[in-house]
């Protein structure tokens, strides 16, 4: 296409520079994984690298998962899996390669136009040959592909996001699976206490030590934590089988093992200070990047509107014409130019330009309000991170310790014969519903490093959750 | 645990007493007790002589004579009380100790009593059973303004008839008696009394009860049925002392109840007689022997007996209930119950749990597992034999050839001689089945249970 363009115009040389630069706009051959990649570097955990679509990579790729899969599951596993294998994020990454290849065919000059004309008279026969195209496509090109090239910057760091949301989903439901498993344990020891409570009470109940009624009461306990025990059951399944689809696991890899326990809090001294959030928000996030590539396209176009908008795209245009005399058979070759302007005289651009600024400022508001909320997103997850902590922090120093000691407390009270077996129990699923609630706060703080990781460095979380457990506080049921 | 010095006792604490010469016109020195121990019978210094009573793990507060009258100084106060071993209860007593010191008069002795308040409230003290001026009673508000912190009163009146009395507050009694405030009062007769023996060993103490949470050191004082510790004199089996008497001794016991329900007193071995009340000694035609006596609430009595017969002799309340320590009372009973496959799995979940009750419970007295602190078991103390499987109101009459007159110290376990105890039958075991009417959990002969039918048609379905 461009050197059918190169012959035709040798007479206009002083495009040619144009005719080079788009020239060069060609299709990324990695469907941009990599630009994306220098966007996602450092913000994921090292070696997680995104799906290449080769058979040849794809095979590799899967012995990789299927080696990670042999032991159980850690969260930087997870995402790396995630990243390798999941096909939604292989349709994101694969329509960034199409808007890549969109921005190659809006580059390219359009082809030239031949006009053919043949008119007939009473003497004459005439041959009307025009190659025509439009010339302003073909100046403004350096800029088009100035633009474009920043616009694909922004879809590219628009992609990175993506990228980065799916590894902190991905995170987050490796959290909330492993979270929920270790739920899920507390609630069978649970069951189990409120089915030994039970069977004791049947076994009295059948020697004549307690009535139905009393029976009975023991007896809704255990109902109640059965079906507690079936509720998280049925929510360990849920939130494995949503990992298990951000990882794109199906099939005998979906019966992935994951590790027993949440990590461990860490200490208090390795905590992220919250005194930099806001610089490193405005500095680091994405989505600012994104929106300032956004505004300066935008700025750059606002100057070529006016221009663009008073004289639309003038063309250029070769005649050659040749009259034949039919008599003679003698031919009349004209040559020339044609230039085709359009009159500014009703449209001077006023209209066009003023869309251009009303763009300029709303690209200049989107960035300052995409700050805004970056900068209170940083304080607010940091807030949120830093009450998690101490919360999770609050469980395991402070009320676990103190469940125990219930426990222990109970125990002596059931030697002293102060209390029963069963108000034993109760005081046994009070301490496992406090491990729960433990648990939860444990979990809750990791999600909220997560998301405070996407505020601070990659873009914004959504919506600030609070904080509130599902569990509620554990009281001990005394029995009878 | 149980410190037997009932001479050393008395000793110390009227070596304490040290009172001053030149303060003999101005307030008596307080006289103050730190041992919970039974102290030894105060011998009277002066005055009218008598043979003094000996108040289980208590004491007799010593006096100062002026110009012929016997003067006291009790001050109420915060005390701590050890009432069983290791197991500390925050009381309000008097002169260190809950209960307050003995105070043993004789007939027609002038008194004067000075109390002094070191409670955070108002107190007073009433002088149950005694014949007073009106406004000597105590009856705070009826009889006498009441006694604010940090002051004193004096209390005068003469002792006019012999018997078994007590003291205590009457101003925010409830709260004051459920904390431990009270004390008794002997009235000796001066010379001999034709209704009033003269006995050799003479014991005395008062029955309180208490509701402390197992880990707690205060009583509960709103408690009004639910009380867990049941004590002679704030004690409870095993730290109680033992009545010890020389064969044949005469022996005079008086009891007297501020607890909130009744008591029935029963002693082992012998028979007595209740010879007096708070109202005085009973009439001899009004006297019938029996074992036990029922303490009512409010009431003292005093009940003699010869101790004729040699041995450890179980003396304690009659309600089953009263002879045990601290226990929980909303335990189901669990005899009978099979625990095959259980016992494991609730062991998965409290590792220290340990199967208890389903024999009855019994082995309680011999188990020892922790407790929840300053509390103690629901049945303790050893005896020859193995474990007494007793708490509470319980305690024993000791009764020995060869004792010294003066001799109150614990003579050991008694030894039985050969053949006068129960023994284990060596012949052929019991051949038949035990007859048995039904497995526990049916009643013999009843139908199987039938819900109440309105169908008249149901016997089809039997
Ligand atoms: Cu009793």
């Amino acid at each position: 296409m461009a050197s059918t363009l190169t012959r035709t115009t040798t007479r206009l040389s002083p495009l040619l520079a144009a005719l080079v630069l788009a020239g060069c706009a060609s299709v990324a051959p990695d469907g941009l994984r990599s630009a994306v990649g220098e966007h996602t570097e450092g913000r994921l955990p090292s070696q997680a690298t995104l799906a290449d679509p080769s058979p040849t990579a794809r095979a590799q790729a899967q012995q990789q998962i299927a080696a990670w899969l042999q032991q159980p599951v850690d969260a930087d596993n997870a995402v790396r899996i995630a990243l390798l294998n999941s096909p939604a994020l292989e349709a994101q990454m694969a329509a960034l390669g199409m808007q890549d290849a969109q921005r190659v065919q809006a580059l390219t000059l359009p082809n030239p136009t031949l006009t053919l004309g043949r008119f007939v008279n009473g003497h004459e026969r005439e041959i009307e040959r025009q190659l025509s195209f439009g010339l302003v496509s073909l100046i403004t090109l350096p800029w088009r592909a100035r633009w474009q090239g920043w616009q694909m910057e922004q879809a590219t760091l628009t992609a990175a996001q993506q990228v980065l949301l799916h590894a902190a989903d991905t995170r987050r439901a490796w959290l909330r699976a492993v979270a929920a498993q270790q739920s899920l344990q507390t609630a069978q020891t649970m069951h189990e206490a409120a089915a030994a409570g039970g069977e004791l009470a049947r076994r009295m109940a059948r020697v004549g030590n307690f009535s139905k009624l009393e029976q009975a009461q023991e007896l809704r306990v255990q109902q109640e934590a059965a079906a507690h025990l079936a509720r998280t059951r049925l929510n360990a399944a849920l939130e494995r089988e949503q990992l298990a689809r951000l990882m794109g696991l199906w099939g005998p890899q979906a019966g992935f093992a994951l590790p027993a326990a949440l990590p461990p809090l860490p200490q208090a001294e390795a905590l992220r200070g919250g005194e930099d959030a806001e610089a490193t928000a405005l500095r680091e996030r994405l989505d600012l990047r994104a929106l300032r590539r956004d505004l300066d396209t935008t700025a750059e176009r606002h100057g070529f509107a006016r221009v663009g908008a008073i004289f639309g795209d003038i063309g250029a245009s070769y005649s050659r014409n040749t009259a034949t005399e039919r008599g003679t058979r003698h031919d009349d070759v004209t040559r020339g130019w044609e230039l085709d302007i359009p009159l500014p005289i009703f449209d001077w651009g006023g209209a066009a330009s003023g869309a251009a600024r009303a763009n300029l400022q709303r690209s200049a508001a989107q960035l300052r309000d995409t700050a805004l909320r970056a900068r209170s997103e940083a304080r607010s997850h940091w807030q949120r991170y830093r009450t998690a902590y101490d919360l999770a922090q609050q469980q395991r120093s402070e009320v676990l310790p103190l469940a125990q000691f219930m426990q222990d407390e109970a125990v002596y009270r059931y030697n002293g014969m102060f209390i029963s077996t069963w108000q034993l129990l109760a005081q046994a699923r009070a301490t496992a519903q406090a491990v729960a609630t433990a648990t939860e706060a444990q979990r809750d703080f990791w999600l909220a490093e997560v998301d405070l990781q996407l505020a601070l460095t990659s873009t914004s979380p959504g919506a600030t959750p609070t904080l509130a457990t599902s569990a509620a506080p554990a009281t001990t049921e005394q029995g009878h | 645990m149980q410190r037997r010095t009932f001479f050393t006792g008395a000793a110390a604490a009227v070596a304490a007493t040290s009172v001053s010469r030149v303060a003999m016109a101005a307030l008596p020195e307080p006289i103050s007790q730190a041992s919970a121990d039974t102290a030894a019978p105060l011998l009277p210094p002066n005055g009218r002589p008598y043979h003094p009573v000996v108040t289980l793990n208590g004491w007799t507060t010593p006096w100062r004579m002026n110009a012929g009258v016997k003067e006291f100084h009790l001050v109420a106060e915060p005390v701590v009380r050890e009432v069983a071993p290791g197991f500390f209860v925050n009381m309000w007593g008097y002169n260190g100790q809950s209960p307050g010191p003995t105070i043993e008069v004789v007939e027609g002795d002038r008194v004067r009593i000075f109390v002094t308040n070191r409670l955070p409230e108002n107190t007073t003290i009433h002088w149950h059973g005694q014949r007073l001026p009106n406004g000597m009673d105590g009856v705070g508000g009826l009889n006498q303004p009441h006694i604010p912190p940090g002051k004193t009163y004096v209390y005068e009146f003469q002792a006019r008839r012999p018997g078994t009395f007590m003291y205590h507050p009457h101003s925010d009694e409830m709260v004051q008696m459920a904390m431990g405030m009270m004390g008794l009062w002997i009235t000796h007769p001066k010379g001999k009394h034709p209704l009033i023996a003269d006995v050799q060993r003479d014991y005395a103490f008062l029955l309180s009860a208490y509701d402390v949470e197992p880990g707690a050191m205060t009583p509960r004082v709103n408690e009004m049925t639910d009380f867990n510790i049941w004590t002679f004199n704030s004690r409870a089996f095993p730290a109680i002392t033992p009545l010890v008497a020389r064969q044949n001794d005469r022996v005079r016991i008086r009891v007297g109840n501020l607890s909130m329900t009744n008591h029935p007193i029963h002693i082992h071995g012998h028979e007595f007689e209740v010879t007096g009340t708070d109202g005085g000694p009973t009439p001899k035609g009004s006297r019938w022997p029996e074992v036990t006596a029922d303490v009512a609430v409010g009431q003292m009595r005093q009940v003699e007996l010869i101790a004729d017969e040699p041995g450890d002799w179980a003396f304690h309340c009659h309600k089953s209930h009263h002879t045990m320590g601290a226990m929980g009372h909303d335990v189901p009973t669990m005899i009978g119950i099979d625990h095959s496959g259980l016992v494991g799995k609730i062991q998965k979940i409290v590792p220290d749990y340990m199967l208890m009750g389903e024999r009855g419970m019994g082995d309680m007295g011999a188990m020892q597992m922790p407790l929840p602190e300053n509390t103690f078991p629901m049945m303790a103390g050893k005896g020859p034999f193995g474990a007494i499987e007793m708490g509470g109101m319980f305690t024993s009459f000791k009764v020995r050839q060869n004792l010294g007159a003066h001799d109150y110290r614990d003579p050991g376990w008694y030894q039985p001689p050969k053949g006068t105890t129960a023994y284990e039958w060596q012949g052929a075991p019991l051949a038949s089945q035990a007859p048995r009417q039904t497995a526990p959990g049916k009643a013999p002969g009843a139908p199987s249970v039938r819900k109440p039918h309105t169908d008249a048609a149901d016997h089809a379905h039997h």
